[in-house]
């Protein structure tokens, strides 16, 4: 028998799967993709199933990894100390929370106020100098109190937090994966649904109504916002905004079906 | 943003020029396998000559180191995530054997034919740094047999 050697088809190559790479890549992705969106829509189902559980032990806690994303300042000036004892007066006298706040006051543009986990209730300067009376400044710390009380605070960080560790148990607690999603993740980013808000505002014209016995300035902080301005630095108390419109409808259709009566307002003068 | 940017220019250096270098190695392979038909290279341990036929017999070996671009490794990275067959990594395993046969036949010169083949393969500068892009080795060695004319 004679050899007669003969090349191999070089176009048919056993050894080399012939998938184009970059369809190779577009498979991967979409699943890998797919696999976080999946997630992701899943968690928030899970948000809702597991934040009424955490005990208020554990969320303090949790409490300490989210504080040290809000850098801390020793200097506690009178704003602060004043906001603290207007919070604990409110408190003892018209809320019943296992909650010992901290109003933290922070230099920052944004006209906003934030509940974080474990009681820190972060207050903006610009919000703090937006403010007239006192009425108005008892309603925007009863609204985070409101949210502390349904525990928003935890819903609004709880997917954030649980699509970090995702993300981290996946690509590495220091990978680049991680940190971009970390970046995008913003303390001021976020977000409370309209229901929640809806709710924390009740919940302070309750409060509020209770404290003073009338709900005068209920509504005023979000009237006090210049409408002109850029609507992306003013938060959930932005004025203009027709979803705020219809939250300052929702505050005066509720004072008059439940007869809350409205006084003259208290004079800002605890600063 | 700075992070996510170098990422998709690694990828699109890393597949543009990847597979530029892949092609134009596949077609050099191709034509120097095609040169060498003439040299077969086996797996068998002897060859049934008798001892008056053979001229000189020697060792022969060929080695070709072969890196992965980074548009494989974030591949061959996403297929560790899923399983399955790693296709990034086959060309270059497949590349890397060749090209490493071929240097041997290259360095048997005029021999005859090329007996107790054996291919090797091993990964070089992984152990450094886990970062970095890996580079795969293959080894080709054999007895190379040149028979009296």
């Amino acid at each position: 028998m004679k050899f007669t050697p003969r090349q191999a088809d070089p176009e048919a190559n056993v050894n080399v799967t012939p998938t184009h790479p970059l369809k190779e890549l577009a498979i991967l992705l979409g699943g890998l993709v797919g696999l976080i969106v999946g997630a992701y829509i899943l968690l928030g189902f899970l948000v809702d199933i597991v934040v009424p559980r955490i005990s208020h032990e554990t969320e303090m806690q949790l409490a300490g990894l989210f504080v040290g994303m809000v850098p801390e300042r020793e200097d506690v000036d009178e704003k602060t100390r004043a906001l603290q004892e207007l919070t604990e007066r409110i408190q003892k006298q018209c809320v019943n929370l296992p909650y010992t706040f901290n109003v933290h006051v922070r230099k920052s543009p944004t006209i906003n106020a934030m509940a974080m986990p474990g009681g820190h209730i972060i207050v903006f300067t610009a919000l703090l100098e937006k403010v007239g009376s006192e009425n108005e400044l008892a309603f925007i710390l009863a609204h985070e109190i409101g949210h502390y009380a349904h525990r928003d605070h935890l819903r609004g960080f709880g997917r954030a937090m649980v699509f970090m560790t995702v993300s981290a148990a996946l690509f590495g607690a220091d990978s680049g994966v991680s940190r971009i999603v970390g970046q995008a993740l913003n303390l001021t980013e976020m977000s409370f649904s309209r229901d929640q808000e809806t709710w924390a505002d009740e919940f302070a014209q309750d409060a509020v109504n209770c404290y003073y016995g009338h709900v005068a300035g209920g509504t005023d902080f979000f009237n006090n916002i210049p409408k002109e301005r850029d609507p992306g630095k003013f938060g959930h108390y932005f004025a203009s905004h027709p979803e705020n419109q219809r939250r300052i409808e929702n505050l005066e259709q509720r004072a008059r079906l439940n007869g809350f009566r409205i006084e003259k307002k208290k004079a800002l003068d605890i600063f | 943003m700075d992070t996510l940017l170098t990422f998709l220019i690694l990828m699109a250096v890393g597949y543009g020029v990847g597979t530029f270098a892949e092609k134009r190695h596949y077609k050099s392979i191709h034509k120097r396998e095609k040169e060498f038909l003439h040299l077969p290279a086996v797996t068998l341990k002897t060859a049934h000559y008798t001892p008056d036929q053979v001229a000189s017999a020697r060792l022969v070996y060929g080695s070709a180191v072969i890196s992965i671009d980074y548009f494989k490794k974030i591949l061959a990275g996403l297929r560790n995530i899923f399983g399955g067959t790693v296709k990034s990594y086959e060309s270059l395993v497949d590349r890397a054997r060749r090209e490493a046969t071929l240097r041997m036949k290259t360095m048997a010169e005029n021999a005859d034919v090329i007996v107790n083949m054996r291919i090797e393969t091993a990964s070089v500068g992984k152990q450094a740094n886990k970062k970095s892009v890996g580079c795969l080795e293959a080894i080709a060695y054999g007895t190379a047999i040149t028979l009296k004319k």
